[in-house]
């Protein structure tokens, strides 16, 4: 995908409407997005049951649009179990999977109803010794991903050589383990490390159920389905990517419920981000403009998440100049775009910036206690508002 | 909501059609929802499990009340530590004989529900002159308590969750200091067959603190998974032990209508099966 667009000024009125309505900076969620993107998984993986990561984008209308097409959710801590609650979503579809807890997390993950967690260590297994008749565990596998910008099996994860060890010492303490998970990394650039990950643990789940008289039942396959950001060249085709994987979980035994968490498949592209151009100054030979939303706030996943986003500004002129966009705060590492080639922007205009959806407003910050963008959900099938019905239309 | 599944165990649970939804709300110390299933009448469940139901709660309320009132025989002043719904305090008013009743309760939005969902568990029992409400932390009440009871009765929720300090040796050693000599403490101690835990660790607590310590028993069919335990602790061994004449002769002059109990199932309660009397063995 490009870096930048330039589009007339025309185009820009849906996006001038909302900020006349709403203020600006905006993130704006399209819920039917998200719908298609679940739609797509789903039918990418058929037979998995999807666990949102909620931790991508913890908002509620995302929420309550997934929980409607009857998706399942993962939660990693008592912050997003509150999110869930207030969205009614129902506790046997969830599952817990930090894999280290306080006591007090995992309690209030029972309370709510939740009782499937992730362990990887001894340590943490020992935590669920007082509550062993409640829950059944994963045990997180770890398999390193040098090809993903986000490797998640650093931090997280036992070595597969381990889980024999942990699974002995849970039978001891009368832990049931029903399963493993794994995480092949975020925004994979192909399935073989899902590939990977899956026969190893097949090879593991299938020794144990051999071996013991207890038995492993559900294999969680993580996230890692991508999106396209800046620089990668072809166009993400969910259905292609995850053909290794279905092929992969068609050798395993029937009974094996399989389970997936992605995140950022899911909400990537439902949202978009909405600034506005707050300063311009001309230095040196490039023109900076200084945005109301940057590193510091929902543009953070170019550090955190290391994504470029696409972005689109609004010109009837065809004169080009060497520019910079930067963010509103003080920090000089609080750039989103150098060296771009843009037309002449004038205080007000707009940037968007396209794909924000995971991992942005997510890891914002308060910093200069600059106001975060506000999130406006369009397209939710509770409302029929005709002005977000036409930016539906525009956005196409 | 169409179902409600308990989340008590994570490979086995109860699901109940929800018939009508009476109230659903996250109060300050938990998630509460009263619904009617046809099966069950009204439901009321608690952070996922299921606390009472209109259709077997007298199993659960009788042998919580008269089971240690009928035994001691002469309970002039009851403590009812939780118990929100109303049940316990129901059944205790039927003791003429009973001349002070304080409850505490943690919850007062619990039991404002419940008188307006669950009116039939109260059935007017909270308007009785004999009652205080006390709306605090039971374990905060005993600690700061100067009175002594002769009947302490603990119908708490599960131990995840606010209820998990009426679970603790300290709280019961602050309710032996507010029993007479002669007193008795009963609690619930959840399913013995699906939490063993459960009753291991109230034997090891009540230990340090009454002479005599059993548990009783009474299958309740939603709390699944066997029969209910109900832990008891006393310095009076003979309050166990009374012979069936006497306790039918208390039954009778005590004139209280009942479902569940009767004098033969009181005795027959304190009867444990084999697992139970090997784990509490301690
Ligand atoms: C445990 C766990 N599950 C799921 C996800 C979501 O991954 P993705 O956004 O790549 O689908 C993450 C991301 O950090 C994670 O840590």
């Amino acid at each position: 995908m490009k870096r930048l667009t330039v589009k007339t000024i025309r185009e820009a009125a849906p996006y001038q409407q909302l900020v006349a309505e709403h203020g600006s900076p905006l993130l704006v969620l399209d819920c039917d997005l998200l719908t298609q993107q679940y739609k797509k998984l789903s039918s990418a993986l058929p037979g998995v049951e999807l666990f949102y990561a909620i931790k991508s984008l913890p908002h509620p209308a995302a929420i309550d649009t997934l929980h409607q097409l009857g998706a399942s959710f993962d939660i990693a801590t008592s912050g997003e179990i509150e999110l869930l609650r207030e969205q009614r979503a129902e506790p046997r579809h969830t599952i817990h999977t930090h894999p280290i807890k306080r006591d007090r997390d995992i309690r209030d993950a029972l309370r709510f109803g939740c009782t499937t967690f992730v362990i990887d260590n001894i340590y943490e297994l020992e935590k669920f010794v007082d509550y062993r008749h409640r829950v059944g565990l994963l045990v997180r596998v770890s398999f390193p991903n040098p090809d993903s910008p986000v490797d998640l099996s650093r931090k997280f994860g036992c070595r597969p050589d381990e889980v024999e060890m942990l699974l002995q010492k849970a039978n001891a303490l009368g832990i049931h383990v029903k399963g493993l998970s794994f995480h092949a990394g975020s925004q994979c650039p192909d399935a073989s490390n899902h590939v990977r990950a899956i026969e190893a643990c097949g090879e593991i789940i299938h020794r144990y159920n051999e071996q013991s008289s207890r038995s492993m039942a559900i294999l969680d396959i993580g996230g890692g389905f991508p999106v396209e950001y800046v620089g990668d060249t072809a166009e993400v085709d969910i259905d292609r990517f995850c053909a290794p994987i279905r092929a992969a979980l068609a050798t395993l035994p029937e009974h094996l419920h399989i389970i997936a968490e992605p995140g950022r498949y899911l909400s990537a592209p439902s949202m978009e981000a909405v600034s506005r151009v707050m300063g311009k100054a001309r230095r040196g030979e490039q023109v900076w403009y200084y945005l109301d939303d940057g590193l510091y706030g929902s543009y953070s996943g170019q550090l955190f998440d290391h994504a470029l986003y696409p972005l689109t500004v609004f010109s009837d002129h065809d004169e080009r100049e060497a520019a910079v966009i930067a963010g509103p705060t003080c920090d000089s590492i609080d750039v989103i775009a150098e060296d771009v080639e843009l037309p002449s922007l004038n205080i007000g205009d707009l940037v968007i910036g396209h794909q924000m959806g995971a991992y942005t407003s997510a890891s914002a910050t308060d910093f200069n206690l600059f106001e975060r963008a506000t999130i406006v959900a369009i397209n939710r099938d509770t409302e029929s508002d005709s002005a977000t019905n036409l930016l539906h239309l525009a956005y196409r | 909501m169409k179902h409600y599944a308990e989340t008590l165990y994570d490979s086995y649970g109860q699901e109940f059609r929800v018939d009508r939804l009476y109230f659903e709300n996250k109060t300050d110390h938990q998630h509460l929802v009263i619904f009617e299933n046809a099966l069950f009448g009204r439901v009321m469940a608690l952070d996922g499990v299921i606390q009472t139901t209109e259709a077997d709660e007298f199993i659960y309320h009788e042998m919580l009340t008269h089971v240690p009132l009928l035994a001691h025989g002469n309970v002039k002043s009851v403590l009812i530590i939780g118990g929100g719904d109303g049940g316990i305090l129901r059944e205790v008013c039927k003791h003429t004989g009973v001349e002070e009743i304080t409850q505490v309760e943690i919850d007062d939005q619990v039991v404002e529900m419940c008188k307006e969902y669950l009116p039939n568990h109260s059935a007017g029992a909270y308007d009785d002159p004999r009652v205080e409400i006390v709306i605090d932390d039971g374990a905060n009440y005993v600690k700061n308590c100067d009175r002594q009871f002769d009947l302490i009765i603990s119908d708490s929720t599960d131990p995840i969750g606010p209820a998990e300090v009426l679970f603790t040796e300290d709280f019961y050693g602050n309710c032996k200091s507010c029993l007479k000599p002669e007193g008795i403490m009963v609690t619930q101690n959840g399913v013995a067959y699906m939490q063993l835990d459960e009753v291991v660790n109230t034997a090891l607590r009540f230990k340090p603190h009454f002479a005599d310590r059993s548990f009783y028993s009474a299958a309740v069919p939603t709390y699944i998974g066997g029969i209910m335990t109900f832990a008891w602790g006393s310095d009076n061994p003979a309050a166990r032990q009374q012979t069936l004449e006497t306790i039918e002769e208390r039954y009778q002059s005590a004139e209280i209508k009942t479902r569940y109990y009767n004098p033969a199932i009181h005795l027959a309660s304190f009867a444990l099966p084999q697992y139970i009397v090997e784990a509490t063995q301690v």
